[in-house]
């Protein structure tokens, strides 16, 4: 490198920093009142779909800008963080149900007053509501449900699932359906935190103690409950060994048709949908009774932000305008979180599974995770890697649930 | 020192007679040299840094004000069993790893330093891991390894040796993680080998031909102390890394199975993003800092008997 | 030997093999086997790539960083090694220790600090704070510092003879005989930027700022990913540094070649 192409490549650089210092600096200015909104439900495909949403607001509101941030969804609990840490975090943001009781319980959301609170399922707007008053607003949900082959069913001359199903029926088919030599499992359900917590409802037990200061799985019925997922791995579903437990290993044994059920989210239904063979949904089997795992996630409006007013008036739109509704219903992007079940009706037919009043069936039994203010990451991770303890058969069920308690009861006890 | 910068000095050319003094003069020479990388480490490292380690002594959930605890962090860290088993796990990692890369670097660049046809498009496809992201290879790898159905343990099983459960079994994960880290940075290990190689003046080959040395006897006495100063850059900086490792514990187990692979960065980025105790995380990553410039410090102090300076 | 080399290079090409057929066949997971030869190839995935999302921009973006990055890494290295390496002065080696000492601490601790400090300074979402902490690496000035210290301390002498300061003996001496070093340097700063993840993802926000690596994250949904898309980005953020490294491979070779003195 000789003397003139150094100069004039350092020249460049320092003239291309100070041109984009500058171009990047927002302009303020006396118009339209902007307000920021930071998310993740439109990445991986749905960010026109939001632009959408958001072109609907501000016709409605000429004097407010939505700017938006889509983060990958992976990465987003990072950044938000570091902003909620520098106090850059934006206007409005998206929240998960697990982190919403940390957020709550620093402060760094604003109380919202919302104007129609009936456009909204009870249940779901309860679940971001402390003492009464709404601190975030559920934006979609999506259930868990049993999805089937019903082509395997029929090879082998069963009965489809049924939302009368229990464990026990789930259990039985699930070992006429395995053919290990076929490469054919019966069932597939994630050895996890987000199961565990459910299978225990279903068999009538609860993961927390009422006042959330301890847990109070490590009971005779709280064994049956983990049992149930761990004994499944290595008889009717693939080992750890095999490939169970990484990314989207259930939804590909599914679509190759060599698994015949499977425990998962509504979110799957686009995946599946051209398979070579029909298949449907049920509502998932309760052992002593019915209950199913509902994600939603929603949205905040930060407490330091400038403009609360207009922030809540878009956190508003977003979770129960009827744009929202129409875009979300158009696109197949989870369920918007309305009361109005005449609404969801165009939902029902839109093609398959057949039986999509199972997703609202569901509905009837929830199953909410339960969420404690300080360690909930911690008490997700620990009993997820003690369950596979016991599922890789290092550790059995008893030492394993044993292990758990005493480590996340030190989590809670701080 | 004084006495070498006085020597120094005394070499500058006289013909050019100006106010300032000599010692002067060389002072700004040497500030010219380090301001343009002292600034930015400075300001954009060290001052972190030193926030770091201010944070390490408060508690702090990243949300609401930090509140001041002095040594808790560090006095809790230590009564934990789990950090002396994220330190053990670390060093695990950096003792298989180290050796493996270095050698199968030394003789990639060895390879691919003589006249062998298509070099240059052989090094490129070495390369190539080093490039590839820790995703992909990962998955490779958890597919090679694969205890029931993996190409290696087929090999295995077909000169009768049964294979291991590799990444599924606790004491097989970490050397399943150490195999695939080696594989992947092999290619890191030979750019920077053949850099000092080509650096070595080929006269003293010729030279040691002529003193009839062979080929092994021109590795020992000509190559390898002539490119002691790469192999010690490789051994600080793999070490300085070694400690730091966490995309391919992520990648590839995740820190399981059992936490047999926890290592202590996925520790520091768990306490702080997904935990939310900050003051924690700074203060293990502190502990880790320590631990790191003691090796350092050693190697410095070690390098004098076996570097080669010119 | 030659035998050894190539069936090495075959298992080092297989993941790469991997990706570039993960990426042809659409609507293939990652838990599977790809096929060799996929019944269905298509170039489809790479059409989404660009289609659906700016990734012409993001390219754009992370080339110019990275170059920037570069070019001001190869100057703050090659001075201060050339202090480290020729300019002793008292408490050098504690000043080099120090130097050392940044890449010593996890850069996750590290990012609340310093973006709690680019805020101060007003460069959130920009280039220049993206930019500013890349701007100078203890791991380049070691790796030059190296280099130079290999260099005969016969050659300085004799151009200080000649009457030569050290700005003169850093351009027209030192610089040239280290060829092989700034060119591995160029090829690791190059990567450095280009791979790097965790800053940019916190620091550069709006879509039309987004690098590369955040932008084949983004790829990643909530619950179910495109692995074809995913693997067709994989391969399109490969090749350009692999071009790089072949190119500066070049340039290692005729750089020791013409420097005349070897």
């Amino acid at each position: 490198m000789n003397r003139p192409i150094l100069t004039v490549a350092i020249m460049a650089s320092s003239v291309a920093l100070v041109v984009t210092g500058c171009a990047s600096t927002p302009a303020e200015s006396g118009g339209p009142i902007t307000i920021s909104y930071t998310n993740f439900i439109s990445n991986g495909g749905n960010e026109d779909n939001l632009a959408a949403i958001v072109a609907a607001f501000e016709e409605d509101n000429p004097d407010i800008v939505v700017d938006v941030t889509t983060l990958p969804y992976g990465d987003y609990g990072t950044a938000i963080q570091t902003d909620l840490a520098a106090g850059t975090v934006s206007d409005v943001f998206d929240i998960e149900y697990a982190n919403y009781a940390a957020y709550q319980a620093t402060g760094v959301l604003a109380p919202l007053e919302v104007t129609d609170p009936a456009a909204y399922r009870q249940s779901l707007l309860d679940a971001y509501s402390t003492d009464g008053t709404s601190y975030a607003l559920p934006s979609s949900f999506s259930d868990v449900v049993l999805f089937y082959n019903a082509a395997l069913f029929d090879a082998a001359g069963l009965e489809y699932p049924s939302s009368d199903w229990t464990w026990a029926d789930e259990r039985s088919a699930a070992q006429a359906l395995t053919d290990q030599a076929a490469g054919i499992w019966g069932d597939h359900q994630p050895i996890s935190f987000y199961e565990y917590y459910k299978v225990l409802a279903q068999n009538g037990e609860s993961f927390l103690t009422e006042d959330g200061s301890a847990v109070a799985f490590n009971t005779p019925g709280g064994i049956e409950a983990a049992e149930w997922l761990v004994n499944k791995s290595g008889t009717v579903m693939p080992t750890i060994e095999q490939g169970q437990g990484t990314a989207d290993f259930d939804t590909n044994l599914f679509k190759e048709g060599k698994l015949a059920m499977m425990h998962t989210g509504i979110w799957v239904f686009g995946a599946v949908a051209d398979v070579p063979f029909t298949w449907d949904i049920a509502v998932e089997p309760g052992n002593t009774t019915q209950a199913s795992a509902v994600f939603s996630n929603a949205i905040g409006v930060s407490a330091a932000s400038a403009n609360v007013e207009a922030a809540s008036l878009w956190a508003e739109f977003l979770t129960s305008s009827q744009a929202m509704v129409d875009v979300r219903l158009e696109s197949g992007w989870e369920l918007p979180p309305i009361s109005d079940d005449a609404q969801l009706a165009s939902y029902l037919d839109k093609g398959a599974p057949a039986n999509r009043q199972a997703v609202f069936d569901s509905l009837e039994g929830i199953a909410l995770p339960p969420v404690v203010a300080v360690g909930q990451t911690e008490m997700q991770d620990i009993i997820g890697e003690e369950l596979v303890e016991a599922q890789a058969g290092r550790k059995s069920v008893e030492d394993a649930l044993a292990s758990a308690e005493q480590r996340i009861n030190a989590v809670l006890a701080g | 020192m004084t006495a070498t910068v006085a020597a120094d000095t005394r070499r500058m050319p006289r013909s050019r007679r100006t106010r300032t003094s000599p010692r002067l003069r060389y002072g700004l020479v040497v500030l010219t040299f380090l301001l343009p990388s002292a600034v930015p480490l400075a300001l954009f490292t060290l001052g972190p840094m030193i926030a770091a380690a201010w944070i390490s002594m408060t508690e702090w959930n990243l949300l609401t004000p930090m509140k001041f605890v002095g040594f808790d962090n560090y006095a809790q860290l230590l009564s934990d069993p789990r950090t002396s088993d994220v330190f053990l796990h670390t060093v695990y990692y950096i003792v298989g790893y180290l050796p493996l890369v270095y050698v199968g670097g030394l003789a990639l660049a060895l390879a691919l330093n003589g006249a062998l046809h298509g070099r240059s498009f052989l090094r490129g496809v070495y390369f190539l891991p080093v490039v590839t992201s820790w995703i992909v290879v990962a998955l490779v790898w958890r597919w090679l390894l694969n205890p029931s159905t993996g190409i290696v343990n087929a090999a295995l099983g077909a000169v009768g040796i049964e294979g291991p459960g590799w990444w599924s079994e606790p004491a097989w994960a970490m050397p399943s993680i150490i195999l695939a880290s080696a594989w992947k940075d092999l290619g890191f290990v030979m750019v920077i080998l053949l850099a000092g190689l080509q650096s070595i003046n080929p006269d003293m080959y010729d030279a040691a031909r002529v003193d009839g040395a062979g080929r092994w006897r021109q590795l020992v006495s000509i190559t390898l102390p002539l490119l002691s100063p790469s192999t010690f850059f490789v051994v600080v900086i793999s070490l300085i890394n070694g400690f730091q490792v966490f995309d391919q514990v992520y990648a590839m187990t995740g820190g399981g199975p059992g936490g047999a692979t926890q290592v202590v960065v996925q520790q520091v980025y768990d306490l702080t993003f997904r935990y939310s105790r900050a003051g924690e995380a700074s203060a293990l990553s502190w502990m880790l800092f320590a631990v790191i410039l003691a090796v350092t410090i050693a190697q410095v102090r070690v390098q004098k008997r076996w570097v080669n300076h010119a | 030997m030659f035998g050894v080399v190539l069936i090495g290079a075959m298992i080092m090409f297989f993941p790469f093999l991997w990706t570039i057929i993960t990426s042809i066949s659409p609507g293939v997971g990652l838990t599977v086997t790809p096929a060799l030869f996929p019944d269905d190839p298509s170039l489809e995935a790479y059409r989404r790539l660009f289609a659906e999302r700016p990734f012409g921009r993001v390219i754009l973006n992370s080339v110019a960083l990275a170059a920037i990055t570069t070019i001001v890494q190869l100057f703050t290295s090659a001075t201060a090694a050339y202090a480290f390496s020729r300019l002793p002065f008292r408490g050098r080696s504690v000043v080099f220790s120090m130097y050392l000492a940044t890449m010593m601490i996890p850069l996750q601790v590290l990012i609340v600090p310093l973006f709690v400090e680019l805020k101060a300074l007003g460069l959130l979402n920009t280039y220049l704070g993206a930019l500013l902490p890349t701007f100078a690496s203890a791991f380049g000035i070691f790796l030059v510092r190296q280099a130079m210290n290999q260099v005969p301390k016969e050659l300085d002498e004799a151009a200080t003879i000649d009457g030569a300061g050290h700005f003169r003996i850093f351009w027209s001496i030192i610089l040239p005989n280290v060829r092989p070093a700034i060119a591995t340097l160029v090829v690791f700063a190059f990567m450095g930027s280009w791979n790097s993840f965790l800053w940019p993802l916190v620091v550069l926000r709006s879509p039309e700022l987004q690098t590369l690596p955040i932008a084949l994250a983004g790829l990643r949904g909530q619950y179910i990913s495109d692995w074809d898309v995913i693997m067709a980005g994989s391969v399109v953020s490969v090749l350009p540094m692999l071009a790089l490294y072949i190119f500066a491979q070049k340039y290692v070779v005729q750089g020791v070649a013409s420097s005349g003195i070897k």
